[in-house]
């Protein structure tokens, strides 16, 4: 720099070398800053292919359980019976006036799907026609598969399914506590099939019921549980107590 | 120099300069939503909010990292002093970058429950004990507050209602700010990822600050242990005048106290404290302008005789006397009572 290229911010000229220095700085930064974005976004782990269509409203019909999760048990998506979980449009489970269950309604609402997994976000909820015929949409008994040893994540199904993309992670730790604690479904995914993996077991105490916020603090970190694996009609659960979890 | 606190005072530099971030925050965020949107594997996008959020954060990082590499590179060459002049101006974006990243955080991944978002955010995860639970997102609230606080008093206006030592020591809390969101991104998104991509950029970056700081540091330490010869009777030598360039200073290191800057205005020689009132910076750097020693970093301007800033300002600093003896320049490392007016030693046989 010479002597008459002093650089003084407030006035009105800018020095020759200093415009050019700047120039090239300028673009270097703007052009690095591009490159940095771009391969920061690139290099991100799978998601999957979940995903919340709230555009397109559907209504199906089926059996209303309360437990362990509100469920519907509907042939309405493809004929065959389906188990449906059932959610508010937030992160609440979904409130359904109590008469419903254990009967036919037709629940309306947006879907949630994931490979096989569905999800309704449901907007409301009506008695079906009499006549509706229950019969085959019980749920069966659970069919016991096994001990099983598991390493993965704790998430809400929810926006595994979807709901959220990506739905699982650090990042995503309190969107799966609030899912937990306002009693949507929980489910695990093993470790390195969070993002592109398609089906997560639901996941349950060793009664089969549903944890509460007592795993509130594991939720999305990385943990090893043994537990049994059961199935449910089209629902694989893994029941575990809540002592056989561990954070690794 | 700005006197009336005007929010800003506009040149083309300024808006060529805020013009440049502008576009650079455009084309940073804009090529991480095409990356992560356009580049995705088919039916594997992510939500564009979830995009963003990210997208935002990555910036504001990327931004503050820029921020603090300025001051040290500064220090090393006088090149980069133009970036430094509107530093605060990438602080402002910084923070406000980082508060939509924190707003979007907030409303996605804390809103839609029964739980108050702010309740959510500060209590929901309670894992300080543990590194992989660790709730991370506490410490870029603590991040952003300490951006928030900065952003606020980043005008001339504070500096004067604080004072140049408070303003200065509210304004190092950077540091803090980026370490804390340093062990933010390690500790929450570094942690979901499986390229190692983020570590490492993460980690270069505060690496790289770290290393020019302590190189910057160690030239400004091994100047200090250069201390100007001194004499029983408090002068200290600085040497040949026309050693001195025009308009320009030698810089001297007392045994103790400030160093002096010891400026050649033609055959006159003047000597000011080397530390500018508005931001400490070094006005040895500077250069004399329009008969006043101007500092490198944000043109702050004082006569050298007396050390007052022109009229209207009024900021001073201390003078100090100065004489030539057989050809050597010296300098008093006791600065003159303070508004008075000193002399200057005149070269013999220069033209003035």
């Amino acid at each position: 720099m010479s002597k008459g290229e002093f650089f003084v911010g407030w006035s009105a000229e800018t020095h020759r070398a200093d415009r050019r220095f700047l120039l090239g700085a300028g673009l270097g930064l703007i052009a690095g800053g591009g490159v940095l974005g771009a391969s920061l976004a690139i290099n991100r782990p799978p998601i999957g292919d979940g995903i919340w269509d709230q555009g397109t409203p559907h209504t199906l019909r089926g059996i209303l359980s309360r437990a362990p999760y509100p469920i519907l048990r509907t042939r309405g998506l493809d004929g065959d019976v389906r188990t449906v979980f059932l959610a508010s449009s937030g992160k609440t489970a979904p409130e359904i006036d109590g008469r419903y269950f254990d009967h036919g309604a037709d629940v309306s609402g947006t879907l949630i799907t994931r490979g096989r997994n569905a999800m309704l976000a449901v907007a409301d909820v009506q008695a079906a026609p009499s006549g509706f015929d229950t019969a085959d949409l019980a749920a069966p008994a659970a069919v016991d598969r096994g001990p099983v040893m598991l390493v993965g994540e704790v998430l809400d199904a929810k926006c595994w399914f979807g709901a959220m993309r990506p739905g699982y992670g650090k990042a995503h730790k309190a969107c799966a506590a609030l899912c937990a604690r306002g009693g949507l479904p929980l489910a695990f995914c093993q470790i390195g099939a969070c993002g592109d993996g398609l089906d997560a077991p639901l996941l349950l105490n060793e009664n089969g019921l549903a944890f509460g916020r007592a795993v509130l603090p594991l939720v999305a970190d990385p943990v090893m549980l043994q537990g049994r694996l059961a199935a449910v009609g089209d629902v694989l659960q893994v029941r575990a107590s809540f002592n056989s979890i561990r954070r690794l | 120099m700005a006197h009336g606190y005007k929010i800003i005072q506009w040149t083309p530099f300024k808006k060529s300069y805020d013009a440049a971030l502008l576009l650079g925050v455009l084309v940073f965020i804009s090529a991480y939503l095409v990356g992560a949107l356009a580049f995705a594997p088919q039916g594997e996008r992510a939500l564009p909010i979830q995009v963003a959020l990210r997208a935002l954060g990555a910036c504001a990082f990327s931004l503050l990292t820029l921020i603090l590499l300025i001051g040290p590179l500064a220090r090393l060459s006088p090149r980069f002093l133009p970036l430094l002049y509107n530093r605060r101006h990438l602080g402002v974006t910084c923070f406000l970058l980082a508060l939509i990243h924190g707003a979007l955080v907030l409303l996605w991944y804390h809103g839609f429950s029964d739980l108050n978002p702010f309740v959510s955010l500060l209590a929901s995860n309670p894992s300080y004990d543990s590194i992989q639970g660790f709730p991370f997102e506490s410490l870029g609230v603590i991040a952003l507050l300490i951006l928030f606080v900065m952003a606020a008093t980043s005008h001339d206006f504070w500096n004067n209602v604080l004072g140049p030592n408070m303003w200065k020591a509210l304004h190092m809390l950077v540091y803090w700010a980026y370490a804390l969101i340093v062990a933010h991104v390690m500790l929450g998104a570094v942690q979901g990822e499986k390229s190692p991509l983020h570590a490492i950029v993460v980690g270069a970056s505060a690496a790289l600050i770290a290393l020019l700081h302590v190189v910057a540091g160690w030239r400004e330490t091994r100047r200090d242990t250069k201390l100007a010869d001194a004499k029983n009777d408090g002068w200290l030598r600085v040497g040949p005048p026309n050693d001195i360039p025009n308009s320009r200073a030698h810089i001297v290191t007392p045994p103790e106290g400030e160093r002096i800057a010891v400026f050649r205005d033609g055959a006159r020689i003047y000597a000011i404290s080397n530390v500018c009132r508005h931001q400490g910076g070094p006005l040895g750097e500077g250069r004399i302008i329009d008969g006043c020693v101007t500092c490198p970093w944000h043109g702050f301007q004082y006569r050298p005789q007396d050390g007052k800033a022109p009229a209207p300002f009024t900021e001073r600093i201390a003078v100090y006397r100065t004489r030539i003896e057989d050809g050597v320049v010296f300098v008093h490392s006791d600065p003159a009572p303070s508004g008075e007016e000193v002399a200057p030693s005149v070269i013999a046989g220069a033209q003035q």
